[in-house]
């Protein structure tokens, strides 16, 4: 199958690959799983209590070029923001980045959900309401 | 036409496979090309088109699993659709996805994912590490033996499932297919861990 110049720039060097210290109260671990296919991917961010600006993000797949390029590209795309703005990312505006074909459009959907559980959890760490308004620029 | 209707049967799941076989002969000789050879060609056409419409239904109802997925198909369950909706529905609401996988089962998935790659690269750089490789053995014991018992457990859904035909009970239709999926998508799981490890250990 033909991968985009996209998915294959962040197959090849991934961003971002590793792993923050899942029990540090300012870490958010993101744990999620595609049935389509049985793949899996982790994605962690470090948020800043006092800003709630993602500072750091990381990322480790095991799945298809599509999944590691759609997280590789995730844990860009947070780092910088919010997590207010980090919700509003969805799968999408991946799917468009990357160029995928309509059959890839599962693995997207994962690394949506990954930054999702990622922030549920960084949330439920710090007991921050699970649907708290958006603090910003939020565009649901 | 469904692939059931094509060979005469209820939308079931407990099915005779023997049995089954023997009507595909029979139908496969009735609609052989060879005895159209001599037919108008709307005739031989649509011979045609119904032996590789029986041949894709026979395929798939004789594979335990694939006539599961067949039937949810046909009771209008979209596997992936479901997943993209879940997702649209939890970014409407600023929440998380519900993963209808077991968190404890991604969590094991992901851990073997990490050993099978520790294994990988040791063997790459020329050492292989007994202690990991026997972890590994024990892990696909383990994860073969799940995947069996989710096939037990998916043959039990089918007598609910068949049950709930007979007497048309919705309420317990849905709930049989709702179990078929869960189980389904714990599967796909299960079977990609078993493969990767026995790949792995090879
Ligand atoms: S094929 Fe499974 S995530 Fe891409």
């Amino acid at each position: 199958m033909a991968y985009s110049d996209k998915v294959v720039d962040h197959y090849e060097n991934p961003r971002n690959v590793g792993t923050l210290d899942k029990s540090s109260a300012e870490v958010g671990t993101g744990l999620v799983g595609a049935p389509e296919c049985g793949d899996v991917m982790r994605l962690q961010i470090k948020v800043n209590p006092e800003t709630q600006v993602i500072e750091d993000a990381k990322f480790k797949t095991f799945g298809c070029g599509s999944a590691i390029a759609s997280s590789s590209l995730a844990t860009e795309w947070v780092k910088g923001k919010t997590v207010a703005e980090a919700l509003s990312i969805s799968n999408t505006e991946i799917v468009k980045e990357l160029a995928l074909p309509p059959v890839k459009i599962h693995c997207s959907v994962l690394a949506e959900d990954a930054i999702r559980a990622a922030i549920g959890d960084w949330k439920k760490k710090n007991n921050v309401a699970e649907a708290e308004p958006a603090l910003a620029g939020a565009s649901a | 036409m469904t692939y059931f209707e094509v060979f005469g049967l209820p939308p079931k799941l407990q099915l005779d496979t023997a049995a089954l076989e023997k009507s595909f002969y029979r139908l496969s000789r009735e609609f052989h090309p060879d005895r159209f050879a001599s037919k108008p060609a709307e005739e031989q056409a649509a011979a045609t088109e119904k032996s590789s419409l029986l041949n894709d239904a026979y395929r798939t109802l004789r594979d335990p699993i694939r006539r599961t997925e067949y039937l949810l198909e046909t009771e209008g369950v979209e596997l992936e659709e479901q997943s993209v909706k879940a997702t649209e529905r939890a970014r409407a609401a600023g929440e998380q996805k519900k993963q209808i996988v077991p968190p404890d089962l991604l969590e094991e998935a992901f851990e073997l994912n990490m050993q099978l790659e520790e294994l990988k690269m040791a063997k790459a750089g020329g050492d292989d590490d007994p202690q990991l490789r026997k972890d590994l053995e024990a892990a696909k014991a383990n994860f073969t033996g799940l995947l069996h018992a989710s096939q037990k457990q998916l043959e039990a859904e089918w007598t609910s499932w068949d049950a709930a035909v007979d007497t048309g009970d919705n309420g317990a239709k849905d709930a049989a297919k709702d179990e078929m999926v869960a189980l389904l998508n714990r599967r796909s799981y299960l079977r990609n861990l078993v493969r990767d490890v026995h790949a792995a250990l090879e």
